[in-house]
């Protein structure tokens, strides 16, 4: 399911106290694939993908996801068709879980959708298998998890309303590796389901590792949409300019290249930084 | 010199069946970088509220300063040691910077006169004297933390904790934090102990010393490159080596030891002739 942005313009207020916050965003997220959203924090990122669920409706323009069409115009009741195919996941989800026991948190949602408890209960068990939380912590207070379990259950009461659109909001802030690892997986694993995913991320590594597809935003506006290699192949200069860091084996390679290093491409990931260090080394030898 | 901070025979556990802490010991020195590190879960940050007597331990001793915790001891305790936590959103209560860290020199009963120096030099230390008048909530995430630190430092404790302090930080943010610690360091040396409680292992490289905790069990202790050379040990409970320890593993040749991100751009130099 694609996203088209056509000619998106929003501003908080109104008359000469409007700000604007989008400034005529016209692009289009890819359906089935992971595209990464970033840009520096009030750039916008966030403003955008509150458009794809409605939250937010465009000042102008209009938002087409799917074959729904999102305009300034439209109903809070047309809306719950569109909530229906957008489960947006926020920052630090894991501080909204309510319930007494990890399965009941995962099923509300189903449940306020007018499903029966046992559909509830199947759709949150498959959600919380897919998260990768094991069985044993189902019947558990969600409070009594960790903070990476915690998240995870709050990832799944959003999967487990098993939505073709994904939007996940810094999914991966303050979690260790593993669980970041772990994120990494469930994406790939959503996109293999052909869910389309969006996600807003500052972590050029986890960009690079898990993204078909990037929007880069700058000051309200789009202003790079391509893959991420493309993208972390610019200049340098750009990536100063719009306040953007490099992958960290980029960032390393530029390091050895003012030392005098030539390399073919920037190396952009540690498997194709050290080969290419290798490489340079081994011809000079 | 006291130890800053001694646990004997630590026993603690959350519910009947699950013990964290089984006779845990660990001793800090006073002025020491102490980088307590282990994945989410591991019972660092439950560690740290056993020191500042949030938790009470089932079993063992913990002493801080030479002073033993109890419920006597406790406040004084308190007192010596300053905290910054995870969420910068959830630690402000003043309705500008400068309200902030006054509050707690207001709790200490600072006189009014005195108060305003105090907060000013606090500033100062983490650079953020500009945004003395500015609504916190105006801030970025590690302008807030950096404000958290300075409302800790205006109390002038003897430790410092930092619980996952920038772990919800974006790079930039992460940077200036980490870079403030450093000052901080450099500042004053052996008259401030600090704990940085971490899974980022590169955050972890700028201390003194590495404590790597995993189920309650001290696994590995020792300087960043020691620890840093067991990284098999290190990725079986799930933590990961810093950049720079990943990139040597891959190379070829390849130095023999843990090198940070300088040290290794050296290194490598003198090979591209």
């Amino acid at each position: 399911m694609a996203i088209t942005f056509e000619q998106v313009n929003f501003s908080y207020g109104q008359g000469s106290l409007s700000q604007p916050i989008l400034k005529d965003i016209s692009t289009t997220i890819p359906s089935g694939k992971i595209t990464a959203i970033i840009g520096q924090t009030g750039s916008g990122k966030s403003t955008l993908v509150q458009h794809i669920n409605g939250l937010l409706k465009p000042t102008n323009g209009k938002v087409i996801i799917n074959d729904f069409e999102l305009t300034s115009q439209t109903k809070e009741k047309q809306l719950v068709a569109l909530r229906a195919q957008v489960g947006m996941v926020f920052q630090f989800p894991e501080s909204q879980l309510f319930a007494n026991t990890v399965l009941e948190d995962v099923m509300y949602g189903s449940l306020n959708f007018g499903q029966d408890h046992l559909a509830a209960k199947e759709a949150a068990q498959a959600a919380l298998t897919m998260v990768g939380l094991p069985s044993q912590h189902w019947d558990k207070s969600p409070f009594a998890l960790s903070g990476g379990q915690m998240r995870r259950v709050a990832i799944a009461g959003t999967l487990a309303l098993n939505p073709p659109i994904i939007v996940l909001d810094e999914p991966a802030a303050g979690l260790d590796p593993l669980g970041q690892a772990e994120l990494v997986k469930l994406m790939l694993n959503l996109k293999k389901q052909d869910k389309t995913v969006v996600l807003i991320s500052h972590q050029m590594d986890q960009v690079m590792t898990v993204a078909d597809w990037t929007l880069v935003m700058h000051q309200g506006q789009v202003i790079a949409a391509e893959t991420p290699t493309t993208l972390f192949n610019r200049p340098l200069s750009w990536f100063k300019k719009v306040h953007l860091d490099l992958p960290t084996a980029g960032q390393f390679a530029q390091q050895l290249m003012a030392q005098g290093w030539q390399f073919k491409e920037r190396p952009l990931t540690l498997e194709q930084l050290a080969q290419a260090i290798n490489q340079e080394v081994t011809i000079h030898e | 010199m006291e130890k800053a901070i001694t646990i004997k025979n630590l026993k603690y556990q959350y519910d009947q069946n699950q013990p964290l802490f089984d006779g845990l010991n660990l001793n800090i020195e006073q002025g020491q970088w102490v980088a307590l590190v282990g994945h989410n879960g591991s019972g660092k940050s439950t560690l740290a509220k056993l020191i500042l007597g949030l938790l009470v331990a089932d079993e063992g001793e913990i002493a801080v300063l030479g002073q033993t915790l109890s419920e006597d001891s406790v406040d004084e305790i308190r007192g010596q040691i300053g905290m910054v936590f995870q969420n910068p959103d959830n630690q402000f209560v003043g309705a500008t910077v400068a309200d902030d860290v006054a509050f707690g020199l207001e709790n200490l009963e600072v006189p009014s006169e005195a108060m305003s120096a105090k907060i000013q030099a606090a500033l100062e230390v983490v650079g953020m004297e500009e945004f003395t008048d500015r609504e916190p909530h105006h801030l970025s995430g590690g302008q807030k933390q950096r404000v958290a630190l300075a409302s800790v430092l205006a109390l002038e404790p003897k430790i410092i904790i930092l619980d996952e302090a920038t772990a919800m930080l974006d790079p930039d943010g992460r940077q200036m934090v980490q870079a403030t610690l450093k000052k901080l360091k450099q500042l004053y040396g052996s008259e401030l102990t600090l704990i940085t409680i971490t899974h980022d292992m590169d955050e972890a490289s700028l201390a003194d010393r590495v404590v790597v905790v995993n189920d309650g069990q001290l696994v590995m202790d020792g300087q960043p490159n020691q620890v840093f050379a067991q990284g098999a040990t290190l990725a079986k409970i799930g933590l990961e080596l810093p950049f720079s320890m990943q990139l040597i593993q891959r190379l070829d040749p390849r130095p023999q030891n843990y090198m940070n991100q300088q040290e290794l751009l050296a290194w490598l130099s003198p090979l591209n002739k």
